[in-house]
């Protein structure tokens, strides 16, 4: 709970109008996109980092907890009060200060939106990659604290491949730079990759500066079709191998296909496994290199492959893309959502291994996602109210792991840990490791004020809903 | 309609992926979650399960929204939203009532003689609030001809201040004298004009185009008849009742379905049209909803709506132009001594109950890129809300025109000197906004270029 002087304090620093602990804000505040509910104590929306500043200084000095939040689209809790305290939403911080176009970089509020970022930058000829799914909600300052992926990660990198440098409140409320506004910069130790997928456990970005590269001037989408999995999984292995460089390269299973058909059900009933594959560039190069996918897409089993001509079609096809996660619920009512990445050489292991898992435990595996980088999303489909299959399914995610580690991968590529990975971080991190980030997170935050109970396990964290 | 309680199993098919936030227009300019689908569902929810009283707040986020129905159409979980809206919407006028002023204005929408007699007396007395707005304030510099509306002299409840207000016509639509003639109860079918006639046409008029806006109904009477079909104007007709739904007012919304089923049965028609987007909306698909329990009602519903058309889907698709099926080619600019056609640069603001609810976008664009006279262009955000809808302009005025800087932006952008919509009540709004952000451009119904 949050006392009423603290409530008063808070009031003082942003306004009346700003903070609000009414049930109903509470309440639209106490969820993300993990579908579970933890009720905060209050919600404030500051307008800058000064006033960041001042209220994380308050909460470290009178011992309550901030949790930031950008668009609450996160899949592994980031943004959940899972103890109580104040959300920190970021939702008016939403300024693009600045598009240097003969530096090529940008600098940004934390809560500008991805894609509206992305638009008013390719409006001048230039480019931001990094592109999550739920780029259309995201917050740039999100994507910084998961370090956000998404399908063009492939050939452009993720996130922290764009950072150059960041304007962070520490959680004992000191405003500190980080990084350069220039391409390279090497003096003292790397805070801004240290920020980057720190999940808000570190501090709070409140601006960052970003690095553009210029737009690719066509762009040729691709669908191709396969009778399975394997086939497909093949074919992704392949193009990596024979040294292609798509901007795209997603695969879409069975099940997958089957929660989106409604988008275009002629041509994807009954398909055994999707690859999304784009390549990027300048015209002449494209073309060469699609017709390159082209053929390797036909020797590992391709059925039929297709090429995006109007852009109508690319919107759609994307569109669809972007509803498998929510629309996998047309198969059970809950899941486990888990974005594991192995050496793409792999994926064929990693694909093969999963059926084998669901088939053993009787559940249905559904996996997507951005191939080309080894990062599959596994999700894995039960009833919460099932008892004995909520087991089998939190069974098979450890399984899934051990497979993934076993294959020299990892266990998040783009979502983070925060609390649905937490109590795993250990079968990955070894414990030299994991003492090490302890201490850095207690260096940073000797109170333990922010985001508690995110990536390391926190046995106190209790479930509301 | 159902009880909100049984709206439960659809609000829990939310999983909260936050996709609602991207087109949400209330939330664009909010910018809390409140004002999303998610954050509403979520306070429904916790309301239908006692966790929640019916407070101010919750109240609020109920009404905060312009039902354009987004969230619904972008929901990968396919939850509808709007359907959810509306429920909690009735809810809290059988728990609350109305207030005094929707009470005095719905109580009366199926009067024929007091809403117009209350409107004229308003319309004597305007001066006393309302000045007169210059043709540089409405946006009307040059060639079409529209009112150019009034702008409040002080901030009125339920107006604002400064806020261009729609004149009310001198003579309403459904009085006008060529208008009546038309609702001439057709005595039997054989002695009949319209029997020559292939094909009958109905119109709807709704109150935008009868109070505000006749001119946009003798448009589309004459768009319909230069086709060679046959138009009524039957008698006796009401509001359609859409303001009252959407505000909660379920009983209002039956009432004026049931009278304007009724007017509309002695009619013979093949088509019954509307120039306003929410009047064809409504009597497409909302008055079978309201009759769900009453068996024989619905299927007069039913039967009515069948037959319902806006005006831009029937020029479009249903009825053929004359002058192009009888081979007569516009006047060319080059041949003869007559001045040269000119183009009026024009794009189009699609109203969400055209576009949203039912599905007509590339109609009024195909009439406007077929026009005499019209370059036609389409326009950015043209598909967002005006944020007239869903009574927020009366209930929340200030975020209502708020939500319509976009469609300002959007209108600069496309360089056009025309904003054409299908629409009484966004033109209405757009008109207003284009005052209020310095915006010098018309905006007219589709009907008006064609």
């Amino acid at each position: 709970m949050l006392s009423d002087k603290n409530y008063i304090s808070l009031e003082e620093i942003v306004g009346k109008e700003q903070v609000s602990a009414s049930k109903e804000d509470l309440l639209c505040y106490s969820y993300d996109a993990t579908n579970t509910t933890y009720l905060p104590d209050a919600v404030i929306f500051p307008a800058n980092a000064l006033e960041v500043s001042r209220i994380v200084e308050l909460a470290n000095l009178r011992g309550f907890s901030i949790i930031a939040r950008g668009a609450g689209s996160g899949f592994t809790g980031g943004s959940l009060a899972v103890s109580g305290g104040v959300v920190l939403s970021t939702e008016r911080m939403k300024r693009v200060i600045k598009i240097d176009e003969e530096n090529l970089t940008a600098t940004v509020e934390p809560g500008v939106i991805t894609w509206e970022f992305q638009q008013d930058v390719e409006a001048l000829g230039l480019f931001y990659p990094p592109d999550p799914t739920s780029k259309k909600i995201s917050t740039i300052g999100g994507n910084i604290a998961e370090c956000a992926g998404g399908p063009r990660a492939v050939k452009y990198g993720v996130t922290r491949d764009y950072v150059l440098g960041l304007e962070v409140v520490l959680p004992t409320g000191e405003i500190i730079k980080t990084g350069t506004s220039t391409m390279k910069g090497v003096v003292g130790y790397d805070l801004t990759r240290l920020m980057v997928g720190s999940e808000g456990t570190l501090g709070i970005v409140t601006g960052a500066t970003l690095r553009l590269i210029p737009k690719p001037e066509s762009v040729v989408t691709m669908l191709a079709f396969f009778p399975g999995i394997s086939e497909a999984a093949a074919a992704v292995a392949d193009i990596v191998a024979a040294r292609i460089m798509p901007s795209t390269l997603e695969l879409i299973d069975s099940f997958s296909i089957k929660c989106i058909e409604e988008y275009d059900p002629v041509r994807f009933a009954g398909v055994g496994a999707l690859l999304i594959v784009e390549v990027d560039g300048r015209p002449e190069s494209v073309k060469i290199e699609a017709e390159l996918v082209n053929g390797v897409c036909k020797a590992a089993g391709a059925t039929n492959i297709e090429t995006a001509t109007d852009k109508r079609a690319v919107k759609n096809l994307w569109k669809a893309r972007r509803s498998i996660s929510p629309a996998l619920f047309k198969l059970k009512p809950n899941k486990i959502n888990e974005d594991v990445v192995v050496p793409r050489s792999k994926i064929i292991e990693l694909m093969t291994g999963l059926e084998s898992i669901g088939k053993e435990r009787g559940l249905i595996i559904a996996c997507f996602g951005h191939a080309g980088d080894g990062n599959i999303h596994m999700n894995i489909m039960y009833d919460r109210n099932d008892d004995a299959e909520a087991a089998r399914a939190s069974e098979a995610v450890k399984e899934a792991f051990e497979l993934t580690l076993s294959l020299g991968g990892t266990i998040s590529g783009e979502h983070g840990v925060g609390t649905t990975k937490a109590e795993y971080l250990e079968m990955e991190i070894g414990s030299v490791e994991v003492a090490l980030m302890r201490r850095l997170k207690e260096c940073f935050d000797p109170k333990g004020i922010m985001n508690p109970g995110k990536i390391f396990s926190n046995k106190s964290a209790v479930r509301v809903t | 309609m159902k009880d909100l309680k049984s709206f439960l199993s659809e609000i829990d098919k939310c999983v909260k992926c936050g996709t609602c936030r991207s087109i949400c227009p209330t939330t664009r300019v909010l910018g809390r979650e409140s004002a999303c689908a998610r954050g509403k569902l979520t306070l429904i929810r916790a309301y239908i399960e006692g966790e929640l009283e019916m407070s101010d707040d919750y109240t609020r986020h109920v009404k905060e929204c312009a039902m354009c129905g987004g969230c619904r159409d972008v929901c990968p979980a396919g939850v509808k939203t709007t359907d959810v809206y509306l429920a909690a919407r009735a809810d809290l006028v059988k728990v609350n009532g109305l207030s005094f002023l929707e009470r005095m204005v719905f109580k009366n929408l199926d009067s024929t003689r007091l809403m117009p007699s209350v409107l004229r007396l308003g319309a004597r007395f305007k001066g006393l609030l309302f000045k007169a707005a210059s043709p540089a304030e409405a946006g009307t510099a040059s060639a079409i001809e529209t009112d150019t509306g009034l702008i409040s002299r002080f901030s009125l409840p339920l107006v604002g201040g400064g806020r261009l207000m729609p004149t009310v016509a001198k003579r309403f639509f459904l009085d006008l004298k060529e208008v009546r003639r038309l609702g001439k109860r057709p005595k039997k079918a054989s002695s009949n004009t319209s029997e020559t006639a292939s094909v009958k046409v109905a119109f709807f008029a709704g109150c935008g185009v009868n109070y505000l806006m006749p001119h946009v109904g003798t448009a589309s009477l004459k768009c319909i008849e230069r086709t060679g079909a046959a138009v009524s104007v039957p008698k006796g007709q009401v509001c359609c009742g859409m303001p009252a739904f959407y505000t909660g007012d379920v009983e209002t919304a039956e009432r004026l379905a049931r009278k304007n089923i009724e007017v509309f049965e002695e009619y013979g028609y093949d088509f019954v049209a509307t120039s306003c987007a929410t009047c064809s909306h409504g009597l497409k698909t909302v008055f079978k909803k309201l009759f769900e329990n009453d068996d024989e009602m619905r299927d007069r519903a039913e039967a009515f709506s069948a037959k319902v058309r806006d005006i831009t889907e029937l020029l479009a698709r249903d009825l053929k132009p004359v002058k192009t099926v009888e081979g007569i080619s516009p006047t060319a600019p080059e041949s003869g001594g007559k001045e040269a056609v000119k183009q009026i640069s024009v794009t189009y603001h699609d109203p969400c109950h055209l576009n949203r609810n039912q599905g007509i976008k590339a109609e009024p664009r195909a009439l406007l890129e077929d026009a005499e006279g019209v370059d036609f262009k389409n326009m950015k955000f043209a598909c967002s809300c005006c944020g007239l809808g869903g009574g927020l302009s009366m209930t929340n005025y200030d975020l209502s025109i708020a939500i319509t800087k976009r469609k300002a932006d959007g209108a600069i952008a496309s360089g056009a000197d025309v904003i054409a919509t299908a629409c009484p009540g966004c033109i209405v709004q757009l008109r207003d906004a284009m005052q209020r952000y310095g915006v010098d451009k018309k905006v007219v119904h589709v009907v008006e270029l064609l």
